[in-house]
């Protein structure tokens, strides 16, 4: 440690008293065994996801030469095993992170291994989804018994594989899926995960992995009207943007603000999608029936996410606190039901990526900071790159814009960099 | 030290769910095995390898297709219950399938709906997906035991087939057999002969 060397230079010196001395390495100290047992947890996690995934493969090797008396027996070695070290780590080692963390995660994996070599004995096809949603029902608990970040991590990444596997399939017998049940039993968790730690990594990582999650799964509400499927991702990414946009979450570092980064970037990306004509041309087909729209699961969750939107929009008008992409929603919607026609519909998608764009870069310019600056150049970028495909314009044109944009990224940032000096 | 106690007891309570259900699977499969009936159903060759589950072989099976009226009634994937009996060689026939579970004294087995093939020589056929259409093996016997069963498969030999007990609606597989021989005994000797 430097610090502790230039602190006895520092006492010589007459600069810092002995006490403070003592402090300061103190604090040091404290630091140092704080970083120490994080290290811990992390080698115990991985270790035991390592152990666990190692008995998963041996037991698919699927041994044949024993009976199935005694196959069935083995299946619950594992678990049994997973259940002692858990409940020794919960008596024994209570207050210790890792030997928390470690064993939850190990009996998480171990309650896998067992079902899955019983269907491998009985030749239980089923499917996967069933597999999953057995194992992530028994698993549960773990989360808040033995209050297991890792667990519930894992727990949220296996569900989201479940809604994939279960949602996204030719057959849709109701319109419910057991995802939202699951996703809704982890949801204390986060809220507690909130209330006792805000600061620490685990909140930021469910902060990160549970709107990846409802991304990759609001798709299965999907049913006969796929398209409106788009106004949906448009006010959850509406959403995400402004709750990234709160107080809480913008005080943090822009990293953290997993809300406001893929509310943003969603947007966008979608918005580029909505840009071209042939998205509209389709839409606006006189044959495309709108019998029943309005009774839809797509367009009431869409009515229900925009609503929670709506309401932190005008909290944050309130607040003064708005930013260009904060209405993006709104529009789409209005430009999706008020049935404009298709060119005029794809003419004020494109007003408003290049707005946004603009928006940005003022945005970048006034708080001297070149990431917001250039990302906001990145959106007007890729609205042009796009334009490209579908709008026939000289190569002479098509160069000089190029140019343009490029000549753009260097004056901007070189603005900006001069300003800092 | 009381909230200790609450902890303790339900830490208890979830590791014995925990371990009633994997019971229970293993309880219910052996009971449809033990007291189950059992019938033969003929393969045909089809077309692995399931990350938690290791290596199998898929089996397809000849009948698994039946005559519908309205193909409009029935959707891919849709759970279904399909009526079975035997014909006079002791292999096991479709005889109908059904939305609902059936009242009759029939076996029958729960499967979903496969592929809907409209106008398959004249008329609307569904094929049907059966449950037990995977055995899983060794892995380091599967790719034999695959590469036998689809040699058996290809000359019509229609000595291949699958033990499958059936109670309830629920079925196991118990093995594969090619002229009333296990595969996996097959494979073993095989793989000892070479």
């Amino acid at each position: 440690m430097g610090i502790l060397k230039e602190i006895s230079e520092l006492i010589n010196e007459g600069i810092i008293s002995k006490e403070i001395a003592e402090k300061i390495k103190n604090y040091y100290k404290n630091k140092d065994d704080n970083s120490a047992n994080r290290l811990f947890v992390i080698f115990g996690v991985l270790g035991s996801i390592l152990v666990g995934l190692g008995i998963i493969l041996i037991i698919a090797h699927n041994w044949d030469e024993l009976s199935r008396a005694t196959k069935t027996s083995f299946a619950f070695i594992p678990l049994i095993a997973g259940q002692l070290l858990a409940g020794f780590s919960l008596f024994k080692k209570q207050n210790n992170t890792a030997w928390r963390e470690a064993s939850s995660a190990f009996l998480f994996f171990m309650i896998g291994a067992s079902i899955s070599l019983i269907s491998q004995i009985y030749n239980i096809v089923g499917n996967l989804s069933g597999f999953l949603l057995i194992w992530m029902l028994l698993a549960i608990p773990l989360v808040y018994i033995m209050k297991s970040s890792i667990t519930s991590l894992l727990y949220i990444a296996a569900i989201t594989y479940y809604a994939v596997e279960s949602g996204y399939s030719y057959y849709h017998p109701s319109l419910f899926n057991y995802y939202w049940i699951l996703l809704v039993l982890i949801l204390p968790n986060y809220y507690l995960l909130y209330k006792r730690s805000p600061k620490s990594n685990y909140f930021t990582f469910h902060n990160w992995l549970i709107p990846i999650s409802l991304i990759i799964s609001l798709g299965i509400i999907s049913h006969n009207f796929e398209e409106l499927l788009f106004v949906a991702y448009i006010s959850l990414f509406g959403l995400f943007y402004l709750i990234g946009n709160t107080d809480f979450f913008s005080n943090n570092k822009l990293f953290n603000n997993s809300f406001k980064i893929l509310g943003s970037l969603g947007t966008i990306s979608l918005l580029l999608t909505f840009s071209f004509e042939w998205f509209w041309k389709d839409l606006r087909d006189p044959n495309f029936i709108l019998d029943g729209v309005y009774s839809s699961p797509e367009f009431i969750v869409s009515v229900i996410i925009s609503f929670i939107a709506v309401y932190l929009l005008f909290k944050q008008i309130k607040q003064r606190n708005i930013k260009p992409i904060s209405f993006v929603f709104i529009l789409f919607f209005l430009i999706f039901f008020l049935n404009i026609s298709y060119s005029l519909s794809v003419i004020l998608i494109n007003i408003i990526v290049f707005a946004i764009g603009v928006l940005t870069i003022r945005e970048g310019a006034g708080q001297n900071h070149l990431g917001i600056l250039n990302y906001g150049l990145l959106v007007i970028t890729s609205l042009i790159i796009c334009r490209f495909f579908d709008v026939d314009l000289s190569f002479i044109f098509r160069g000089l814009l190029f140019i343009f944009v490029g000549v753009g990224f260097f004056v901007a940032n070189y603005l900006i960099l001069k300003k800092r000096k | 030290m009381k909230n200790k106690k609450i902890v303790l007891i339900i830490f208890i309570l979830v590791a014995l769910v925990q371990l009633y259900v994997p019971a229970k699977m293993i309880f219910n499969r052996e009971d449809v095995l033990q007291t189950g009936k059992k019938y033969k159903f003929r393969t045909a060759p089809i077309d692995p390898n399931d990350p938690f589950r290791g290596k199998y072989i898929t089996l397809g099976f000849q009948d698994a297709r039946i005559t519908i009226k309205h193909k409009e009634d029935w959707e891919r994937d849709e759970p279904i219950f399909v009526t079975l009996y035997e014909d006079e060689y002791g292999f096991a026939k479709i005889k109908s399938i059904l939305k609902e579970k059936p009242n009759s004294k029939d076996d029958f087995v729960k499967a979903r709906v496969g592929y809907v093939s409209p106008n398959w020589d004249g008329f609307n056929k569904i094929d049907i997906d059966f449950s037990f259409n995977k055995l899983f093996m060794e892995e380091t016997k599967a790719g034999d035991a695959e590469q036998i069963y689809r040699e058996n498969n290809r000359f019509d030999k229609a000595n291949t087939y699958a033990l499958v007990s059936i109670k309830d609606g629920d079925a196991v597989l118990k093995d594969v057999f090619i002229d009333d021989v296990s595969i996996k005994e097959i494979v073993k000797v095989k793989q000892q002969t070479k």
